[in-house]
């Protein structure tokens, strides 16, 4: 089992570096959102190998602030030009 | 037996995500990425807790575990789907027209980009 976090970590870093390089600020929204779905496993794995009941409730509340976490920031992104032309506008 | 049932699914799980990640450095654009990089997630975390919960056993631990599987199919595809809403609207539909007019027009004119 230890060796399946491993190999799910290496995939993270591996997953994560082409988008974090790329070009347009959802390239690292995607690299981030990438990595809390590769967290969430790990600790699911982890739970398992120590055979803890508690630990999937870390994973949950992990997984429902990281996702929650990237849409707003989706979101932001898609509105704070707009905000500004308002303004302009007005 | 249900064990290595478990094993294998958790390894199969294992290969889709390798080949995920080869498919993300592959594709260059960023909307091929997204859905690749959506597929890895689902597919990872529908076999690995799978398996794991076959390797548990049916008890309280691995229902918390389907419980987990079901949140994160429920928000894991709407992230990214509002990822790629945002990167379209943000790229493409501001330059022509305003965001949200650009969707009505484009449900009108259905041309394919």
């Amino acid at each position: 089992m230890l060796y399946t976090i491993l190999i799910v970590l290496v995939l993270l870093f591996l997953s994560t570096i082409k988008n974090l390089k790329g070009s347009s600020v959802w390239d690292y929204l995607l690299g981030i959102n990438l990595i809390s779905t590769k967290i969430i496993i790990i600790i699911v794995l982890f739970a398992t190998e120590m055979q803890l009941d508690y630990i999937i409730d870390f994973a949950i509340i992990y997984a429902l602030t990281g996702f929650i976490g990237t849409i707003f920031v989706a979101t932001f992104l898609l509105n704070h030009d707009k905000s500004n032309q308002k303004e302009e506008e007005t | 037996m249900l064990e290595i049932i478990g094993y294998i699914i958790v390894a199969i799980g294992l290969i889709f995500m390798i080949i995920g990640v080869v498919g993300i450095y592959k594709f260059n654009g960023f909307y091929e990425k997204i859905l690749v990089s959506s597929k890895i997630d689902t597919v990872g975390i529908i076999t690995i807790i799978l398996g794991l919960v076959f390797i548990n056993g049916f008890n309280m631990f691995s229902l918390r575990l389907l419980l987990l599987l079901a949140i994160v199919l429920l928000l894991g595809p709407l992230c990214t789907h509002i990822i790629a809403r945002s990167a379209f609207l943000g790229e493409k539909g501001e330059k022509g027209e305003k965001g949200e007019k650009s969707i009505k027009k484009r449900r009108k004119v259905r041309k394919v980009e």
